[in-house]
């Protein structure tokens, strides 16, 4: 009798429990919890989706918000910043609870962030910085990506290689903070290593094509270079067959830098495609936006008040340090990310 | 005849000449586009929340504005039978030259914006003088054009784009650039409105806008006709090059920002618009309106796309199907509505003639057929072409028209010399001369003209006031036919038709409708107004004696009246003779007081019938080549004599047809007829033995010649 009684009295706490917020207090979580969340508008404006960073994110976001009930509305400008603004002009029209942005370049979307926060819509900026801050940045330091990617580049060509120590670099959009910034680090970093020599640096404007085209110049011009320097493994899928269309492999180091993603990055590690990586893991920035929208919707501040940045925590990969959660993949994603 | 009675109110109740006349305006090119856009506007409103907001529409106004600016000048291109894809570049080099210029350097916008558009319009001239001058091909230059620009861009960036991008602008005018609104429509969105009322002014008003459509329509009949071909091809790029540039300025304005993406892919967008409203990329046929509306529907669809969370790419691949099938349409509609036109225009309706009197030789009325024209002496054979009236002054010179514009003078008095008196253009027809002694005249594709005996040339009238709902514009006239001067000065004049060109005055016979009307042209004001509308085929116009009506001839409806201007009876109309048995033409005073008219042709049974049949001859003009159709008979014609009480007093015809058997206008003087006819080669006379041998219509009309 003793058990049922119990038994019976656990159900009725949980029923009320769950029925109101009449002992919510005493919960965990708290009910609050639950309200602020649901029912929720989150606009997402990515730079373009359809690659590994912006689906992951959207991944994990819809996990959480399937999960929590609210509603993720995403408006795909495809690379181009009239449809972005476009897109997040719509959305502002629309007034979600929070607007996350992820930035072109620095200053293309200012005056979006600006409306975005004058309009009270909570709003998050993502993977670059715009020139005006907002609610939060989620993003790596593209500073401290360009440190390590000399560390790279000293790995495979510094003194204690033995290597010449000529490097070249393949940049992304030369407007974008991932460039500028990552370009900026490598300068900093690069005082401390005379020994590199940079002999050639352009812009591919994150595509594979242009990256290919580049890196099989550079490599004709340059047959004793020792190693490339691309700002997006994406991209540098383009390095990587110039290298190997001219029979370099193993000789000329590839170093790169992106979302983690097991295909791109690991196994291409593993290929010996890339020999160095810096990941900053968006398995991880996507579980990073799901706490920024917890956070922001619970504390609801005054849009554009209380500026903060999350940023990203960076992996290092080369063949030797690689193990099987080094990277993450899609399915795994939406299995448990976020 | 309750089936005619039917027949005829179906006819008057439902106007066919709707279709016909919509389809032949110039506007009606606009009707897919605008359709389009309708259909756009209804389904994305429907499944789009918000697109129709005001909000949003002030939001899109600045896309709208910058897409407008590179559209018309893509419009002008493509209209002067170019191309410029280069567009996407010089919008990219602007943005970088105007954010360089005031904020890296500090210029002032006063400098900095006409450097930005100067280079826009550099880009513009070497395209210019690369299709224009060298004649290369305008796709691949302008291909080439869009690669090194870009690269020059690409280049700048690389050096100095940290420099530049950092350094900020502080203008007041610059944030209005960006921000400012008019009547809360952005700054750019104004602008480009502005321009396309200016750019549409100068391409449908103007002599450089001609130019430019005309190079379009065929480059070789522009330089035949003195147009400058090249520079207007260079010119055209230069205005597209600086339009771009503008928008590559307020798009500056509005972003700051010197991203690689900037106008890329570009092209396209605004070549969509511009194609998608229907200009055609053959060259010479398009307008501003037509831009707008593409504009219209490229930012209503890629908007309304972004909106449905569509995977990416599906946005372009949209735009690409929707600017195929456009292209698509727009071939399928120019090959087709020219003939759609010609099966449609063409609309007869229900008319009923009197029972046809007896013309035949020995008949019993007045008509009766003789041989009097077999004794014409011809004047000026082989020397005419064409002389619908005749006309003669003090001294007894005879003048007439011409099918090349001329009116001619033969001298009397044996006038086997001609001589081009004036040379007006259209064709003159009907002739008058004034108290002063100048000669007025209808010109048929040009109005009414006077000529002084100086030989000078003066418009009087080309329009009239315009009918309230018309579909055709009939302020114009197109068929000014014949005339006659009131004492007090006032000109009356009648217009045929205003359905129908002079090359095809005779298919409005098939029609069966009032489609002319008589126009007063007053010299005190100079102005012109329509005072009879709606009358079959007006023709001749003869002021009677008293000063206050005229006698008018309806050729189709074979009747004559007389309408009083003036006087007790003013505004009235009464019908002189009700029943002739051909189609009458010109009407001119005979010197007994009585009246001459001249008869085109003559009436048959057949075509008779047929007016009561317009289904027929509706399924005739659609079905059966025009050659084909059946006509009213117009191969023998006379003149007869009248009084003002409607009686026919005497008929002079040319019964074998060797002679003189076809006339449309004749005129005493001093004891002769002169007979013009618009078909002939010459001008006949005959002696009127039984007249006063000193009559001239000119002191009848003006007094004794001083």
């Amino acid at each position: 009798m003793k058990i049922i009684t119990k038994l019976v009295a656990a159900a009725a706490l949980c029923i009320a429990g769950v029925a109101g917020p009449a002992g919510a207090q005493d919960a965990s979580p708290s009910s609050g919890f639950y309200n602020a969340l649901k029912g929720k508008k989150i606009g997402f404006v990515p730079i373009a989706m359809g690659f590994n960073e912006t689906q992951a994110w959207r991944t994990a976001m819809e996990r959480q918000a399937a999960a929590l009930g609210y509603e993720i509305i995403v408006r795909d400008p495809n690379w181009s910043i009239e449809a972005g603004i476009q897109a997040i002009n719509s959305l502002i029209e629309e007034k979600p609870d929070l607007l996350i942005i992820e930035n072109i370049d620095n200053r293309s979307y200012n005056r979006m962030v600006q409306k975005s926060i004058a309009a009270g819509i909570l709003t998050v900026q993502t993977q670059q910085r715009s020139e005006i801050p907002s609610d939060a940045y989620m993003g790596p330091d593209w500073n401290e990506m360009g440190r390590n990617a000399v560390e790279g580049m000293v790995q495979a060509c510094g003194k204690e290689s033995g290597k010449n120590g000529k490097v070249a670099i393949i940049q992304g959009a030369l407007t974008a903070p991932a460039s500028l910034l990552q370009m900026a680090g490598i300068d900093e970093a690069l005082k401390d290593h005379p020994e590199i020599t940079v002999v050639s640096n352009q812009a591919a404007d994150w595509d594979a094509t242009k990256a290919y085209q580049i890196a099989t110049t550079v490599l004709q011009q340059n047959p004793d270079i020792c190693g490339i320097v691309g700002f997006w493994d994406v991209a540098d899928a383009g390095i990587a067959s110039a290298v190997k269309e001219a029979n370099l492999q193993g000789k000329v180091a590839v170093i790169t830098s992106g979302s983690g993603a097991r295909e791109s990055a690991c196994d291409k590690i593993a290929a010996g495609d890339f020999s160095y990586y810096t990941s900053y893991n968006t398995a991880g920035q996507g579980r990073d936006l799901n706490a920024i929208i917890r956070t922001l919707l619970q504390t609801m501040p005054e849009p554009g008040s209380k500026p903060f940045d999350l940023v990203s925590p960076l992996i290092r990969i080369n063949k030797d340090n690689m193990t099987p959660s080094s990277c993450w993949s899609l399915e795994e994603l939406a299995q448990i990310g976020g | 005849m309750i089936r005619d009675d039917l027949v005829r109110w179906r006819y008057r109740l439902i106007p066919n000449t709707v279709v016909g006349e919509i389809l032949s305006k110039p506007w009606i090119d606009n009707a897919v586009p605008v359709l389009m856009l309708a259909v756009l506007l209804t389904v994305f409103g429907a499944l789009v929340p918000n697109l129709l907001t005001l909000g949003n529409l002030g939001n899109l106004s600045q896309t709208v504005g910058e897409y407008l600016l590179m559209g018309l000048g893509l419009t002008i291109v493509v209209m002067a039978g170019g191309i410029d894809l280069s567009v996407g570049s010089v919008f990219a080099l602007a943005n970088l030259v105007i954010i360089a210029l005031a904020g890296w350097a500090g210029l002032p916008m006063a400098v900095a914006i006409p450097v930005a558009l100067l280079s826009g319009a550099l880009i513009g001239l070497l395209n210019g003088i690369l299709v224009g001058y060298l004649r290369l091909r305008a796709f691949l230059t302008t291909l080439v054009t869009l690669i090194v620009v870009r690269a020059l861009v690409d280049s700048l960036l690389l050096s100095y784009s940290q420099d530049i991008g950092a350094a900020p602008i502080f203008s007041a005018f610059w944030d209005y650039l960006a921000f400012g609104t008019v009547y809360g429509m952005s700054v750019s969105f104004m602008t480009a409105v502005a321009l396309a009322v200016a750019v549409h002014i100068v391409l449908t008003r103007l002599r450089p806008g001609w130019h430019i459509i005309a190079v379009g329509g065929s480059r070789r009949a522009a330089h035949n006709a003195g147009i400058n071909v090249r520079r207007t091809v260079c010119l055209s790029y230069v205005a597209s090059g600086t339009l771009a540039a503008l928008a590559g300025v307020f798009y500056a304005a509005r972003l700051m920002s010197l991203g690689a993406e900037t106008g890329v892919g570009l092209e396209i967008t605004i070549l969509t618009a511009v194609v998608l409203g229907g200009t055609s990329l053959g060259g010479g046929r398009g307008s501003v309106v037509k831009t707008v509306l593409g504009v219209a529907i490229v930012v209503v669809v890629t908007n309304s796309l972004l909106r449905f969370n569509l995977p990416s790419g599906s946005s372009p691949l949209a735009l690409g199907i929707i600017l195929l099938l456009a292209v698509a349409i727009d071939v399928r509609w120019v090959k087709n509505k020219r003939k759609v036109l010609d099966q449609t225009y063409v609309a007869p309706t229900y008319f009923e003639l009197p029972p046809l009197p007896d013309a035949r030789r020995g008949a019993a009325t007045p008509y009766a057929v003789n041989d009097h024209l077999a004794t014409a002496e011809p004047i000026g054979l082989g020397l005419l072409d064409g002389p619908e009236d005749v006309i003669l002054d003090a001294d007894d010179n005879l003048y007439t028209g011409s099918r090349d514009g001329n009116i001619l003078r033969l001298m009397a008095p044996d006038y086997t010399r001609v001589e081009p008196y004036v040379h007006i253009g259209g064709q003159p027809l009907g002739l008058a001369f004034d108290r002063a002694g100048n000669l007025v005249t209808c010109v048929a594709g040009m109005g009414l003209y006077m000529v002084r005996p100086n030989r000078e040339v003066v418009k009087l009238s080309d329009e009239t006031n315009r009918t309230v709902f018309s579909i055709i514009d009939d302020s114009r006239m197109r068929l000014a036919d014949d005339l006659d001067i009131a004492p007090d000065g006032r000109v009356f004049f009648s217009e045929a038709t205003i359905r129908y060109a002079l090359h095809d005055w005779m298919i409005d016979a098939l029609e069966g409708r009032g489609n002319g009307r008589i126009i007063c042209y007053d010299p005190r004001d100079g102005t012109s107004r329509t005072v009879l509308p709606r009358l079959q085929f007006p023709n001749g116009i003869c002021m009677v004696p008293d000063g206050q009506s005229f006698l008018y001839a309806e050729t189709w409806g074979c009747r004559v009246s007389r309408y009083y201007f003036d006087g007790p009876k003013k505004g009235r109309t009464e019908v002189v003779i009700a029943d002739l048995p051909g189609y009458p033409d010109n009407i001119n005073r005979a010197s007994d007081g009585t009246f001459w008219l001249a008869m085109i042709g003559m009436r048959t049974p057949a075509f008779d019938l047929s007016q009561r049949m317009p289904g027929f001859r509706r399924r005739m003009a659609m079905k059966v080549a025009r050659d084909q159709w059946v006509f009213p008979n117009l191969n023998t014609g006379g003149v007869i004599k009248f009084d003002l009480t409607g009686q026919v007093l005497q008929s002079l015809w040319d019964g074998e047809g060797g002679s003189h058997p076809q006339v449309t206008s004749m005129r005493e003087h001093k004891g002769w007829l002169y007979l013009g006819g618009i078909f002939n080669n010459r001008i006949g006379r005959i002696r009127l033995p039984d007249a006063d041998q000193s009559w001239t219509s000119q002191s009848a009309y003006w007094g004794a010649p001083k």
